[in-house]
């Protein structure tokens, strides 16, 4: 309930995930052979519906992570991937996803929190591109940690002469 | 497909940037609001025709009852997008509220839809009641100042005894300290723009 008015979780939700009806459905204004539906709906008509696994956790993104994890371009094939794996992966009862976004996430973290320190601000715009939304969220608020602490060391003057002694001493000189 | 409209009222909403808002969608809004009662009438008809057939509605399990659920699922979400479309909105007006003071901009007014400008004129009512209560600005330097004084412009002419009083009555152009929580209103208030802050108009 906590999350019912969050704009995220909505968006994550709208994701597209194609079901197979077990049972029939009347008075539904949509073919129910061809039903594409999203997943709240599947979570709840779970004994009606059989949901398949989205495209994005197909085999060939899942070798993908494996090779090279850091660079695989997860936006363009969910925005919220995470997000939505865990929402997904009961209702498809596929237990290996849970595994795939663990591994998915330990291995992007690191690049994500590297870069987030380092990197300038032009070639992280190239970097920023095939993170989930999620990552993005990570990424900026390591990039603020690390403003705030370089603002911080650097700081301004923290005992500052009051401004009136200044001039005080200067007029009786 | 169900739901999509509402959805892209939400997608609306959160493609706009941050703590900004996006004109209300009335239309859109309208639709999705059409498409609920649709959804409401449909689901009445299937459940008629289950009671119309002597079956319990709670225990049945036929192919009415899967459509009845079909449509009660996206009448909730479609509830739940509305929702948070409104309440969004009305959090970002909360902000602007604490930013920018009592009285909103044209240019922010437009985006409102009309109960959203009576929202804002409650909310800032019940604020400023609570702060002549506590007899405290509170909406007036959310961070520290260096310096309780600012230098600032008069633009135009104040005319007298305005909230400046005699001190700077007919005084136009001219550049002076003036207390900052007496002088951010008028700054605040483009349209009447009387006195601007040489530093913020800079940056």
């Amino acid at each position: 309930m906590a999350k019912y008015y969050d704009i995220d979780d909505i968006i994550t939700e709208e994701e597209i995930v194609s079901v197979i009806f077990q049972k029939e459905a009347s008075g539904v204004g949509i073919d129910p052979s061809s039903e594409t539906d999203y997943i709240e709906a599947g979570s709840k008509l779970r004994q009606a519906v059989s949901v398949n696994v989205p495209p994005c956790f197909n085999q060939n993104t899942r070798l993908e992570i494996q090779a090279d994890s850091a660079c695989v371009d997860l936006r363009s094939r969910c925005p919220f991937f995470y997000e939505f794996g865990c929402k997904v992966a009961p209702l498809v009862g596929d237990r290996t996803i849970g595994f795939l976004l663990l591994s998915a996430f330990k291995n992007r973290y690191k690049e994500v929190l590297t870069k987030a320190h380092t990197a300038a601000f032009t070639a992280a715009s190239k970097f920023w591109s095939i993170l989930t939304k999620e990552e993005i969220n990570m990424y900026e608020a390591a990039q603020s940690s690390m403003a705030s602490f370089k603002k911080w060391r650097m700081g301004g003057p923290r005992l500052q002469k009051a401004s009136v002694l200044g001039r005080k001493r200067k007029s009786t000189e | 497909m169900y739901g999509r409209k509402a959805c892209q009222l939400v997608k609306e909403f959160a493609g706009g940037e941050k703590g900004q808002l996006t004109p209300f969608n009335s239309d859109l809004f309208e639709q999705v609001v059409a498409e609920c009662s649709q959804h409401h009438l449909e689901l009445q008809s299937l459940i008629r025709k289950i009671q119309e057939e002597g079956l319990d509605v709670q225990t049945t399990r036929n192919a009415d009852h899967h459509g009845a659920l079909i449509h009660h699922l996206a009448l909730v979400r479609n509830k739940r997008c509305l929702m948070a479309y409104v309440y969004n909105r009305a959090e970002v007006m909360q902000s602007l509220l604490w930013k920018i003071g009592q009285v909103l901009p044209q240019e922010i007014e437009e985006k409102l839809c009309h109960s959203e400008i009576e929202y804002f004129k409650k909310h800032s009512a019940a604020l400023r009641s609570y702060m002549s209560k506590v007899q405290l600005d509170l909406t007036v330097d959310m961070v520290p100042p260096k310096d309780p004084y600012i230098q600032v412009r008069v633009l135009d002419d104040i005319g007298d005894g305005i909230v400046l009083k005699q001190f700077i009555s007919r005084a136009y152009r001219l550049i002076l300290f003036y207390m900052k929580n007496m002088a951010w209103p008028l700054i605040l208030l483009k349209t009447l723009h009387l006195v601007i802050l040489d530093i913020l108009y800079k940056s």
